[in-house]
């Protein structure tokens, strides 16, 4: 008999792909590249994609239900430069900012909510619609070209210092980590999303408030978004409408790296951060080979376009992995009986 | 009538937008610059029309701007180096086909999610083009532009290319067996699979016409300039499929007509120009475009709701 | 099991499939273009390459595939952890890449900009090809030369929020505003890098505005994209065609007489000046501040003004001269 809880969901088969795809990155990268392993690197790994790891966290419970969410990278842009307008037009200190700015964030995802869960529309469409909406906001409001620097020494120390040895923003993706993972396979709520996921009819008809825990999970993106707007600025020191250009499509693939069905019911929250890691260590990984050559360049300037090829490779790979894995065990499962 | 309605609403809302214009800035319609317009937008027209056929099997494909990019360099690189032309097109179709070989065996033969898979094959195919171009504008030779015609010949070739590809696909969609097959297995893939028409090999034949039609796209693309540049298909993705659902193609598969993607796309592609010779800033042009999307979903969700009490 | 050996095989194929370059124990460089998908940074990169060969130096050459800052700044930031000796930087925004640069200059890298500048505090020298408002004034000023001073003109420029484009663009209408009041600036418009989106912007700009004179294209996809578009038109010489570009994306162009001028340095010499540069500072031939010239390799003595060193003037290209130059 199967033992419910956390080392069990660890056990899961996709799961242990994504270790050994970590593993394998490590060794290789430890083994070819300068400097890898380093405690100054290994922040920088988690410092760099503590953004496009929190989106990946929110997204999970959107595409458990059978939905997903396009526009948070827009979002994000819009919340940045929200932020900054805050902060430098208003003259509002960063802390209420950030809270007014998390604020937006959750009203665009209400937005998303409200047309997917309230008119019953597909997600994908309706957040490319926002996708482009919220990006064309952003671009409004600051007329394409304004931007906002100078932000105060304390609120740049959220992106560019350390606690206790760690990012302080890669704290704040474990305390979202957890709640998420609480909220997802430790309550009712999580239990339901799974259940819409599997049949928004059925779950309909189980009595469950589909139309409200749908609203909550796209809601809760958007204020994420808004979150990694905050973040993203904090470490760049500037608010520009182009913030979290293209970091939906990341988000998605770190999602489904993780082994989160995209038709929604089954998923982890430990499969996203294994693939969000995985996805990390790549991207930072292949700029440390520069003693080796491919295509007679240097690995380390190709860096960017490999670490592409390869997500996409790795992507198609752990899908027709796991389904060649589901159809060897219908197999078993029928020669037993 | 009822089934057109969304059709007749995009149509009233693209009439509205050329009335105004025409009020308001009647330089809009001078013959030239229309023409060279309507000329720049027929590959985007090639491909909304096919992503408008996946997406009626209900499926999707978000890497056609990269098949594109693939295309229009592989014809472009075959007649640079001295290829006819008729041959570099044949290569760009070739080259396209293989890449909807692709996209089909891992959707209809593994049965692979389409929008996981074409993402993948998305950055897959964009990171191949960044390692073999490096963004090099690549200059054509002197017979590709126009077909090596002239230009009124050129641009009326593609406009017309393009158009009676249009029409014969409507056609098609109405009268052949494909057009019901593409149909049933968005709406009902295991109905359509008990009737004997099946689904895996439609979903795969369609992959692969969206491939062909990236090509032809591309060769469409390639004819009106003397340079192409590698990144010319990033973002036709989601003008083509914005497109096919603004005219009224649901996502939910089985619904929707091709005339309805014309107008789709013609009303999207003309918020730029009309904000243009309104003489307003260009930075209203997404919030616009999304605005009109949402608009589209809203007024198909309302009508759901009303049809869902009327039962 | 299967497993185990399928990833080992992996692990090997992928250390037999690389070759090792020669181990160095040389200064490392990280060159930093703004993208990578561009010509002109490709050209660029071709003149770093140039001096790390003459210098003996290990080159990193890297950059976001699109202009991206936040990817430049994770960039600046790996190679601090990284421990390279110097960093050349060109900066796709001077606000947020001063962040990460500052960094840099706290580990004791030597920083150097090139082709567009940080803030002055967060790097030792600038490699100057021409300042943002130099580059705005030499555009306008030939638009206003060709032109007669006078009539309409549009800009192009690759996104609206690219704020190295908005400097030049900003000096451009200051420029026009003060010396040129008969000429008229009539919009903007971007081409998100994309030269056929530049040719579409283009076509939309002269139905617009029919008595428009010239349009100005700050990026280079822009230049032939307006070009092809004013082709299209028929408007060959009525509307002049000025940009910034690369002479071998331009020459049909200016040789049929549709691009009137194209600015540019050569990018080659600026890549070579930068690393010169920087490794220069790296072995204390040139210090912060003090330099009054410069030496770089086959560019003979530079003149240093300030904290930048000045490549010289933009070189316009036109029918006469454009054949003189291959990149």
């Amino acid at each position: 008999m199967k033992k419910s809880g956390f080392f069990n969901h660890l056990l899961e088969k996709n799961e242990i792909i994504l270790f050994w795809v970590i593993a394998m990155e490590l060794v290789l990268f430890q083994f070819l590249g300068r400097n890898f392993l380093t405690s100054g690197n290994v922040s920088n790994i988690f410092r760099h994609s503590a953004e496009i790891g929190l989106l990946a966290l929110v997204m999970t419970p959107v595409i458990l239900t059978g939905g997903i969410d396009l526009s948070v990278g827009s979002l994000m842009g819009l919340c940045a430069v929200v932020f900054g307008i805050l902060v430098k037009v208003f003259g509002i200190d960063p802390l209420s900012a950030a809270m007014l700015t998390i604020l937006t964030g959750a009203m665009g995802g209400g937005v998303n909510a409200a047309l997917v869960a309230g008119l019953k529309m597909p997600p994908l469409i309706v957040t490319l619609g926002t996708f482009s909406l919220f990006r064309g906001l952003a671009e409004a409001l600051t007329r394409g070209s304004e931007s906002y620097s100078g932000f105060s020494e304390g609120f740049l120390a959220l992106g560019n210092s350390d606690l206790a040895g760690i990012p302080a923003q890669v704290w704040i993706v474990v305390v979202v980590g957890m709640m998420i993972w609480l909220i997802v396979h430790r309550t009712t709520y999580g239990r339901s999303l799974r259940a819409i996921g599997y049949g928004e009819e059925g779950a309909l008809y189980a009595g469950l408030p589909v139309r409200r825990n749908l609203s909550i999970a796209y809601i809760m993106a958007g204020a994420v978004a808004g979150l990694a707007a905050v973040i993203l600025v904090s470490r760049l020191g500037e608010a520009r409408a182009n913030a979290g250009m293209g970091y939906e499509l990341l988000a998605i693939t770190a999602v489904v790296l993780g082994g989160v069905s995209i038709f929604g019911g089954s998923g982890h929250v430990t499969g996203t951060v294994l693939g969000w890691i995985a996805l990390a260590i790549l991207n930072n990984g292949l700029t440390r080979i520069s003693d080796y050559e491919i295509f007679g360049e240097k690995i380390s300037s190709v860096a960017r376009e490999l670490s592409g090829l390869l997500t996409g490779l790795l992507l198609i790979a752990a899908l027709a992995l796991t389904i060649c894995m589901k159809t060897l065990a219908a197999r078993r499962v029928a020669k037993q009986t | 009538m009822k089934t057109y309605s969304r059709e007749l609403t995009v149509g009233v809302a693209l009439l509205l937008l050329l009335a105004a214009l025409a009020v308001f800035a009647p330089n809009f319609f001078d013959g030239q610059p229309l023409v060279s317009r309507l000329a720049s937008q027929m590959p985007a027209l090639v491909l909304a029309v096919g992503v408008a056929l996946v997406i009626m099997t209900r499926q999707i494909d978000i890497s056609i701007g990269s098949q594109f990019g693939m295309c229009a360099v592989i014809a472009g690189t075959a007649a640079a180096s001295g290829m006819s032309m008729p041959m570099a097109m044949l290569c760009a179709l070739l080259a396209g086909a293989l890449m909807g070989v692709v996209n089909g065996w891992l959707v209809a033969g593994l049965g692979l999610p389409s929008i996981v898979v074409t993402l993948a094959t998305l950055v897959t195919w964009q990171e191949v083009l960044r390692l073999w171009q490096k963004g090099r504008l690549l200059a054509l030779p002197d017979g590709v532009q126009w077909f090596g015609t002239s230009q009124g010949t050129g641009q009326a070739l593609v406009i017309g290319a393009a158009f009676l590809f249009l029409v014969l696909m409507a056609w098609a969609m109405k009268h052949l067996s494909i057009g019901r097959r593409i149909y049933a297995t968005g709406s009902d893939t295991e109905a359509a699979r008990l009737a004997g028409l099946a689904p895996k090999a439609t979903t795969f034949g369609v992959f692969v016409l969206m491939g062909i039609l990236a090509g032809v796209a591309a060769v469409l693309n390639l004819v009106q300039s003397p340079q192409i540049q590698p990144n010319s298909g990033e973002g036709l993705e989601l003008k083509a499929i914005a497109a096919a659902v603004v005219g009224g193609v649901a996502i939910t598969g089985g619904r929707g007509t091709l005339w309805g993607v014309l107008l789709g796309l013609m009303l999207l592609v003309n918020v730029n120009p009309a904000l243009t010779h309104f003489h307003q800033p260009p930075y209203w042009e997404k919030a616009i475009q999304g605005l009109v999307i949402l608009l589209a979903v809203a007024a198909d969700g309302i009508r759901h709701k009303k049809q869902k009490r009327l039962k | 099991m299967k497993r185990f050996t399928l990833s080992i095989a992996l692990v090997l194929f992928a250390l037999v499939s690389c070759k090792k370059t020669e181990e160095s124990g040389k200064l490392t460089v990280g060159f930093l273009l703004k993208s990578k998908g561009n010509q002109y940074f490709v050209t660029c990169e071709k003149g770093a390459q140039a001096a790390a060969k003459e210098l003996d130096i290990d080159l990193r050459v890297d950059g976001p595939i699109q202009a991206d800052p936040a990817k430049q700044n994770e960039i600046v930031e790996n190679w601090i952890t990284d421990g390279v000796d110097v960093m050349v930087v060109a900066c796709e925004n001077k606000d947020s890449i001063s962040t990460a640069l500052r960094k840099a200059k706290q580990a004791g890298i030597k920083v150097v900009t090139y082709d567009a500048d940080a803030q002055p505090d967060a790097r030792m020298y600038f490699a100057n090809q021409a300042t943002a408002q130099g580059i705005g004034e030499k555009l306008i000023d030939s638009a206003a030369e060709l032109t007669g001073a006078e009539g309409e003109f549009a800009i192009i420029t690759g996104t609206l929020t690219s704020a190295n484009l908005n400097e030049w663009i900003d000096a451009i209408k200051a420029r026009q505003l003060e010396k040129y009041p008969n000429m008229k600036f009539v919009g903007i418009r971007p081409c998100d890098d994309q030269k056929d989106k530049a040719q579409q912007e283009a076509t939309n700009l002269l139905s617009a505005n029919p008595d428009l004179k010239a349009i100005v294209a700050v990026c280079s996809p822009g230049v032939p994209g307006a070009a092809e578009a004013v082709k299209q038109a028929g408007k060959k010489g009525a509307v002049k065609v000025v940009g910034l570009g690369l002479p071998s994306e331009n020459r049909a162009y200016v040789k049929e007489g549709v691009t009137q001028a194209v600015i540019l340095w050569s990018p080659e010499d600026l890549g070579y000046l930068a690393v010169h540069a920087g490794v220069a500072l790296a072995k204390d031939e040139l210090v912060e501040k003090d330099a009054k010239t410069f030496t770089a390799g086959k560019l003979g003595e530079l003149q240093v003004v300030g904290d930048s060193i000045i490549l010289g003037k933009p070189i316009a290209f036109d029918k006469d001269n454009i054949d003189d130059y291959d990149f």
